[in-house]
């Protein structure tokens, strides 16, 4: 924790919070399209669809940032962010941010934290689908649904990851340092630096 | 009161039986607990009951909707007994039926659990406690409690944001593309505008001396007391009490498997 | 007053980047124990980003490169372990929002005690001391955000002064304040400087209020170097032509008295543009509005002023139609308001807001500008030539293809307004827009305003700002309580004592110095 600058984990807290609301926002999202596939009995893979953005504070806040840990943390504080607020899933939420979180930081820890490119973002969240999948299997009870049922569930859990938790999770970073507020951190240093290099080429 | 235990081990308290509870299937052993639970809220929580009831409801009713689904596609382990319902694809069975119920009474568990704790936990003296009992470092604890100021914030931006984009004239889009466009529009200069005023705060902090050293003295001295460790015991014992209830009436089934 | 040294620099710079130009340039000064410096300069001349940096906050927050030393009572600020020497250096920053980390006024107080590794026991004594100090007592268990701006930069000094720092910077703590409660803080620290030893530099570009409280002056130029520094007398009237090069406004002291530069418009139509006719607005079952009538005329400028809670903006939501009136009717240019169709409405009323940033939809200053005439169908050729004009008239050429976040405060300013001229408004709103702006941009802006009322725009504007009202309205309207208290020339609510005091209102420096004695406003 000592390698941390404060403004750093205060950036990772306010990513934290303001995530937590937007995950609890899209359990709304994640409800409507239950009901829309309800009547048809695969009410889970209204959520599973949209999984990804579930792990997206994740990649966020370690794209951003780029110190070990950033993942997990991010991930936690949303969790406790979402209980304290009151969420359906319950207390077991913050064993599942950790879950979650330690599924997207690993991607970042095979790379010793030094390769942030696209393809390693999409590896965290697709680390963190399989991570948690298990663990939801578990504290939802989908022990109790058909195998292929739980096949689905677990597919659009992948592919939500790659294009949520991956592609939309650069890219609404990517934004946010085009505006310039991130100078002072690894991804707008590094967006400096890019424009200076092809300032010289 | 619930609202006095120290948020550390409340927190441990609600966590454990959030877990233990995913291994029982069927219908006793959830609805023992929910009513210990509800005793709980009642009588020790000093919770409102009507907020209460504002909160649990619309999340009850969203836990009946998910467990209708396990109910229709039931695995082969559960869906034994006499068919109930075959109507179109839906087919209902005794077995499919005790597990949907028994899940909803789990979620209804999980929910119940959940508003004990955010109900009666102040966030600030979760993260003191986190910090004086579980180790956090203040760097951290005060990081997120600095973070978590910025709520009421946010909301006055929201609602500025939606203004603004009126008298711009941003119309509703639809499609997935619009949402996200849309998406960005609110998001990108709410996170803008905070990540500045966190390295404004982070300033702010620093030069009021704070170094993110353990070496300090605490306004609030967080404790645990006896009545701590008799919470937990009683939420441990309850649970316990759930599952030997459950099993010498001859309910119990953990993942399949009846005992 | 004892002239040794306090803080010492030598030979100082400081720049972000290895490769651009310094920040603060080759400083050397000294600031003496228990002396009063206000350090002055226009925005972009480091002032704050010194502030952090004597500080000692550089390198672990300001990010940066600096050569020539810095000391303290004579050792070099390297020397001192983390942490120590912001606890001998208090500063006040500007922004109320964001210096605080707990939600409770005594939590925030306590942090600073736990920071010092202060005795619990002695922290309630303490906080009761500082709170008493400051006259907020009653606010101890009370929540931050809930406070007013005013309240929440004494609970920001008080924490500072817990401290017990042998040196106040203040970054300027009043330009998110609304006057009267600018003036409550100022007169808080004359009355702390007059109690204490510790020496004070109060960074500002308004001088006006602290001229009595400060024993010299320093003036930053554009390349971050010292170029005046002297007595205040000195410094505003020896050096006044230099000083105003900076672009720097001189305090009315010195300056002469300004008369209001009244500009009739060409357009002297008595014909209004919109109408309101007893107009309530309620929220929560409390009244904000209650029962306003009164007309808007193209080409003049109305002011609203009012003290916070007033329903100054809320009148302004209801006038562009984002909020819906509970009783009465409000008519633009002959139709209902709520009968108009949402884009023709859009296209012949402007909006602009306090934070320009909320406006941004796109990503270039020229898509921002193009967005409405896109959204009217208009052929891209015509686009490409209104943009282009736009640009031109709002010097925003050059940045065209800067993402709109990225700029400048003056430039997004601008770039906010622009957003709302594709065709000329027959009404333009403006909710505080030189709220925590430097007198640079607030002049350009006023320049903008001034130009488009010649149009025959009206004009109606939120503000705290009572010299702007002097300075540029042709009518003044005052909130109190929801209801119209004053409607009318500016010149007459000046001489209205007991409705200026109701409703917290200042009268221009102009008038108001000329009767410091009698008032006694200021010591």
């Amino acid at each position: 924790m000592n390698q941390w600058k404060l403004k750093e984990i205060v950036l990772m807290s306010i990513l934290g919070v303001v995530f937590g609301f937007i995950y609890l926002g899209f359990f709304g999202v994640g409800k409507i399209l239950t009901s829309i596939m309800a009547p048809l009995g695969l009410g889970d893979l209204g959520y599973e669809v949209i999984y990804g953005i579930w792990f997206i504070v994740s990649v966020i806040a370690a794209y951003i940032i780029r110190k070990p840990g950033a993942a997990l943390m991010a991930e936690m504080i949303a969790a406790l962010v979402e209980v304290l607020a009151g969420s359906t899933t319950g207390p077991s939420l913050l064993i599942s941010g950790f879950i979650q979180g330690l599924g997207a930081e690993l991607a970042f820890a095979l790379t010793r934290w030094k390769d942030y490119r696209l393809r390693i973002l999409i590896f965290s969240g697709v680390g963190a689908a399989l991570l948690s999948f298990p663990y939801h299997f578990f504290t939802q009870g989908y022990d109790a649904l058909e195998p292929w049922v739980v096949t689905l569930m677990f597919s659009a859990r992948v592919i939500s990851a790659i294009l949520i938790t991956g592609l939309l999770g650069k890219f609404i970073s990517d934004q946010l340092a085009k505006t310039g507020a991130l100078q002072g951190y690894a991804l707008g240093k590094e967006m400096k630096q890019k424009k200076r290099d092809d300032h010289v080429a | 009161m619930v609202s006095s235990i120290n948020p550390s081990v409340k927190m441990i308290a609600i966590v454990i039986p959030g877990l233990i509870l995913s291994l029982a299937f069927d219908v006793m052993t959830p609805l023992i607990f929910f009513l210990y639970l509800l005793m709980v809220t009642v009588f020790f929580s000093g919770v409102n009951l009507k907020k209460w009831l504002m909160f649990f409801i619309p999340l009850s009713v969203f836990a009946l909707m998910l467990a209708w689904t396990s109910m229709i596609h039931t695995d082969e382990k559960y869906a034994g007994g006499d068919i109930l319902v075959d109507f179109w694809w839906i087919e209902i069975t005794t077995g499919s039926l005790q597990v949907g119920i028994s899940l909803a009474l789990r979620s209804m568990c999980f929910i119940a659990l959940t508003l004990l704790f955010a109900l009666t936990t102040d966030p600030t003296k979760l993260m003191l406690s986190m910090m004086q009992q579980l180790k956090l470092p203040p760097k951290l604890t005060y990081g997120i409690l600095a973070g978590y100021r910025f709520l009421p914030l946010f909301k006055h931006e929201l609602d500025l944001l939606r203004q603004a984009h009126q008298i711009r004239g941003v119309s509703r889009t639809k499609g997935i593309k619009g949402r996200i466009q849309r998406f960005k529009r609110y998001l990108i200069p709410l996170l803008a505008n905070a990540i500045r005023k966190s390295e404004r705060v982070a300033n702010a902090m620093e030069s009021k001396g704070f170094t993110g050293s353990r070496e300090r003295t605490h306004y609030h001295d967080i404790q645990v007391q006896k009545r701590d460790w008799m919470f937990l015991a009683s939420m441990v014992s309850a649970l316990v009490l759930a599952f030997y209830l459950s099993y010498t009436f001859g309910y119990l089934n953990i993942f399949g498997k009846t005992f | 007053m004892s002239h040794s040294p306090l803080l010492q620099l030598e030979h100082f710079t400081f720049s972000f980047e290895e490769d651009e130009k310094p920040v603060i340039n080759d400083l050397s000064f000294q600031i003496n124990e228990g002396e009063s410096v206000l350090l002055m300069g226009a925005s972009g001349s480091g002032k704050s980003t010194l502030a952090l940096c004597l500080n000692g906050l550089y390198p672990e927050a300001v990010e940066g490169i600096s050569s020539g030393d810095l000391y303290f009572r004579g050792i070099n600020i390297n020397e001192f372990k983390k942490g120590e020497l912001n606890q001998q250096i208090g500063i006040v920053f500007q922004d109320p929002e964001s210096q605080f980390c707990m939600i409770k006024v005594e939590d925030e107080l306590a942090f600073t005690l736990e920071n010092l590794s202060i005795p619990r026991k002695e922290m309630v004594e303490k906080i009761d001391h500082v709170l008493d100090l400051i006259g907020m007592k009653p606010y101890k268990q009370s929540k931050i955000h809930e406070l007013s701006g005013g309240q929440k930069q004494k609970i920001a000094l008080a924490a500072v002064l817990l401290m017990e720092p042998k040196l106040l910077i203040l970054d300027e703590p009043t330009a998110n304040l609304d006057p009267v409660s600018s003036l409550e803080f100022i007169e808080l620290i004359g009355e702390l400087q007059a109690k204490s030893s510790m020496s004070i530099v109060v960074i500002e570009h308004q001088a006006d209020d602290w001229v009595t409280l400060i024993d010299r002056v320093l003036v930053l130029d554009q390349e971050g170097q010292l170029t005046l520094d002297g007595n205040p007398s000195d410094v505003f009237q020896t050096h006044a032509e230099q000083f105003k090069q900076e672009g720097l406004f001189l305090p009315q002291d010195f300056s002469g008295h300004q008369s209001p530069k009244q500009q009739p418009s060409p357009i002297a139509s008595t014909h209004p543009c919109m109408t309101i006719n007893h107009l309530s607005f309620t929220r929560k079952n409390k009244t904000i509005l209650d029962e306003l009538t009164f007309k808007i005329y193209p080409g003049k400028l109305m002011a609203i002023v009012g003290q916070n809670g007033a329903g100054k903006s809320t009148l302004l939501q209801l006038m562009a139609r984002l909020l819906k009136p509970k009783h009465g009717s409000i008519t633009f240019e002959g139709l209902p308001l709520h009968e108009w169709n949402e884009p023709k409405l859009r296209q012949r009323t402007g909006f602009v807001f306090q934070n320009p940033e909320h406006q941004f939809i796109t990503d270039t200053v020229y898509d921002e500008i193009a967005f409405g005439l896109r959204l009217n169908n208009e052929s891209e050729e015509k686009v490409k030539t209104v943009v282009q004009q736009l640009l031109n008239t709002f010097h925003l050429s050059e940045q065209q293809w800067r993402n709109p976040f990225s700029l400048s405060g003056g430039q997004k300013r601008r770039l906010s307004v622009a957003t709302m001229l594709d065709e000329t408004p027959d009404l333009l709103l403006f909710d505080e827009p030189t709220f925590g702006q430097d007198a640079y941009t607030t002049q350009e802006l006023m320049n903008m305003i001034m130009n488009l009322k010649q149009k025959g725009t009206a004009i109606v504007f939120v503000t705290h700002d009572i010299n702007l009202v002097d300075q540029y309205a042709d009518r003044v309207m005052v909130l109190n309580e929801g209801k119209i208290a004053h409607d009318g020339i500016p010149e007459r609510l000046w001489q209205d004592e007991d409705l200026l005091k109701e409703a917290r209102l200042r009268k221009p420096y102009r008038l108001e110095r000329n009767e410091v004695e009698s008032i006694g406003l200021i010591h």
